[in-house]
């Protein structure tokens, strides 16, 4: 009877109504897409970072990832490529070999990462390919042939087809030196690894560094990459504890928190538009009730107890905010998953957006059921809180008050 | 031991001070003293100003005697709880306002039957009463209507029927003809005398029409918050 009486009251008052529900949506919508968008724009950053280069899943020796030296290799990558391979879940594994070294040419020394890569294998598991700037990409059978940063060649002022000579040591701490001919350019937009990498094919690179069957880590591609976790956790059983396996939220700590830190301030100014929301619908709901103060001084002479004027006042903060919520969450949600599947493409600013390591210009939002219903009960929580003053101010006056207040 | 025999109302030596500033006191009501029997019909009269909507609201427990006791069928209201005085008044009490007050986003029906709803009575009885009540009335036609799309006299006698519909023990009303014609005042009065008959509802009503005033088989009247005369047919 109390919920019928307050759904007249919401029919009747059709104004006050719209207003209080267009708030509540335009609300719940504003707090869905944007922490969908929030969410995805971390997600992607986060993916971009992963896959340019560190991988979704890392195997690297027991104790190299504390002191990355020769010692803590991973001395049999054919029987562990065999073993990880065999793993459900598993699409691809591709051993690295990394090498501080010095490139030279002419009178110009700069020290550098010198890796041996699977270039086929890589185009799956990297961006490295995708960030051919200059030149060519590098294939299986290459010989002495590199594929550097941008930074780096532009600091040793090499282009593509120039020569230039690196000295390092090799797998067994022999003294490694060998002529390499430039046969492209990449730039992935991170600015470090640009100036401070380059590549050779794995077969060739074993010759000159005595690193046959040897690396320093590998990388392995899941089926699923939001079980990579679950897959490293695997894996690291199977292989044993000869063995380190870190998937990338270990790997990519710190950008992982960096992004929660993000995410942490993004919904501090949430908070922060919530709560003048939230005065908002407050004081709009304060003047809604006191216009209507004769009406319930009425109601509590003939009879209705404060209690029950308290639950019908409730019920139309709950009806109105259940529409808002709703309204505003399907609003909200259909926003998120239209830029889920069409990614908002910031067309004409890819440079921008390499400086801070973004590959890509399209940034999708996150469009998670679970996260939306976060939102919108949050929301509805808000809601009626910010009525409950209003509610309780109002009930506290005496019939008599009340009927006399015009 | 024979019970002792209670007057159905008493008030009992009621006195009101309204005090709108520190400085400034107004006596509205002065030691009243009144027994009032089940099935009376009463009016009270007096010049403007003179305490009968302040007795009224009292006697209701709308409002609070600074001194004196309301005791209604045995029940000492005064100094009850909010609360509870809610449910008496829901239960046991009815009002008929000067201005109608009724709820403006209800039909009358739903304005008659929104009392014995809070009490929990079933849609049929609900239904069947309103409509018994509103025949006495003359509003059976009526009561599909909002209270705006009625007359003063009409949403008057809709405002009656929500009063008497929850067969309360008494039925208060404040000036109920103010608002009306002089006809449509004679006619108010009629009806409400027969709902007294009929029913054996107590009814007191407040009116300084003298037209009005006749129809009453009991006049208690007020002056400057004292009651001056109290006369029975
Ligand atoms: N809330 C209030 N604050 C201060 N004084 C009040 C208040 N209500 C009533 N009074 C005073 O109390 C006295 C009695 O008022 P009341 O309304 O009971 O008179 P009444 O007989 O109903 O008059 P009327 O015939 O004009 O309705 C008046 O002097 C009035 O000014
Ligand atoms: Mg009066």
């Amino acid at each position: 009877m109390l919920f019928q009486f307050a759904l007249r009251n919401v029919l009747a008052h059709g104004k006050r109504s719209v207003v209080t529900i267009l708030l509540g949506t335009i609300s719940t919508a504003l707090l869905v897409f944007s922490s969908a968008w929030m969410d995805g724009s971390h997600q992607q950053m986060i993916k971009n970072a992963v896959e340019i280069y560190p991988g979704y899943i890392q195997i690297t020796g027991a104790e190299f990832r504390q002191s990355p030296s020769f010692e803590h290799l991973l001395f049999d990558v054919d029987k562990i490529q065999a073993e990880v391979i065999d793993i459900a879940g598993v699409a691809l594994f591709t051993p690295r070999f990394e090498a501080f070294v010095l490139f030279s040419v002419g009178d110009k020394t700069v020290g550098g990462m010198l890796t041996g890569i699977n270039p086929e294998k890589e185009r799956r598991v990297s961006r490295l390919c995708a960030a051919l700037k200059d030149g060519e990409y590098l294939e299986n059978n290459d010989n002495n042939q590199l594929y550097i940063g941008n930074e780096l060649a532009r600091r040793l002022q090499v282009k593509v087809g120039d020569e230039l000579v690196f000295i390092g040591t090799g797998a067994d701490y022999s003294f490694a030196a060998d002529r390499l001919i430039v046969k492209g350019i990449f730039q992935t937009g991170l600015f470090e690894f640009d100036a401070g990498s380059a590549f050779l094919a794995k077969s060739y690179f074993d010759r000159i560094m005595a690193s046959k069957n040897l690396a320093t880590h590998g990388i392995v591609l899941p089926e699923n990459l939001n079980r990579s976790a679950q897959l490293a956790g695997v894996i690291g059983r199977r292989i044993g504890p000869k063995y380190q396996v870190a998937d990338w939220q270990q790997t990519m700590a710190g950008l992982v928190k960096s992004m929660q830190l993000d995410s942490c301030f993004g919904y501090i100014t949430l908070a922060i538009i919530f709560i003048v929301i939230f005065f908002v619908v407050m004081i709009y709901t304060l003047l809604a009730v006191f216009a209507r103060l004769k009406e319930i001084g009425i109601m509590r002479a003939i009879g209705t107890t404060p209690r029950q004027v308290f639950a019908i006042l409730l019920w139309e903060s709950s009806i109105l905010g259940f529409i808002s919520v709703w309204v505003g969450g399907l609003i909200g949600a259909a926003f998120a998953w239209y830029f889920c599947i069409h990614p908002l493409v910031f067309s004409g600013m890819e440079e921008q957006f390499k400086q801070y390591g973004l590959a890509a210009s399209a940034i999708p939002s996150a469009f998670e059921p679970l996260t939306i219903g976060r939102d919108m009960a949050v929301m509805f929580l808000l809601l009626l809180l910010s009525t409950l003053y209003p509610i309780i101010k109002v009930n506290r006056y005496q019939p008599i008050e009340a009927l006399h207040h015009v | 031991m024979t019970p002792v025999m209670t007057e159905f109302l008493q008030i009992r030596q009621i006195s009101k001070l309204y005090q709108p500033d520190k400085e400034v006191e107004v006596p509205a009501l002065d030691n009243i003293n009144l027994s009032i029997e089940k099935g009376e019909f009463v009016v009270i009269s007096g010049p403007s100003g003179s305490g009968k909507t302040t007795l009224l609201n009292i006697i209701g427990g709308l409002d609070l005697p600074t001194e004196g006791q309301i005791i209604l069928d045995g029940k000492l209201l005064t100094g009850l709880a909010e609360r509870e005085l809610a449910g008496i008044r829901r239960d046991h009490i009815g009002f008929v306002f000067q201005a109608y007050n009724l709820l403006p986003v209800l039909t009358a029906r739903e304005n008659i039957e929104y009392v014995m709803k809070l009490q929990g009575r079933s849609r049929e009885k609900c239904r069947a009463r309103s409509l018994m009540v509103a025949e006495k009335l003359g509003i059976a036609s009526l009561l599909d209507k909002l209270p705006h799309q009625l007359s003063g006299g009409q949403q008057q006698r809709v405002a009656v029927a929500r009063a008497v519909a929850p067969t309360p023990k008494l039925v208060l009303a404040d000036e109920p003809t103010a608002n009306l014609d002089s006809k449509s005042a004679a006619a108010l009065i009629d009806m409400m005398e027969k709902l007294n008959r009929e029913e054996g509802v107590t009814i007191i009503f407040s009116s300084h029409d003298p037209l009005v005033i006749a129809k009453a088989r009991r006049s208690v009247v007020l002056k400057d918050g004292k009651l001056v005369t109290d006369i029975c047919e």
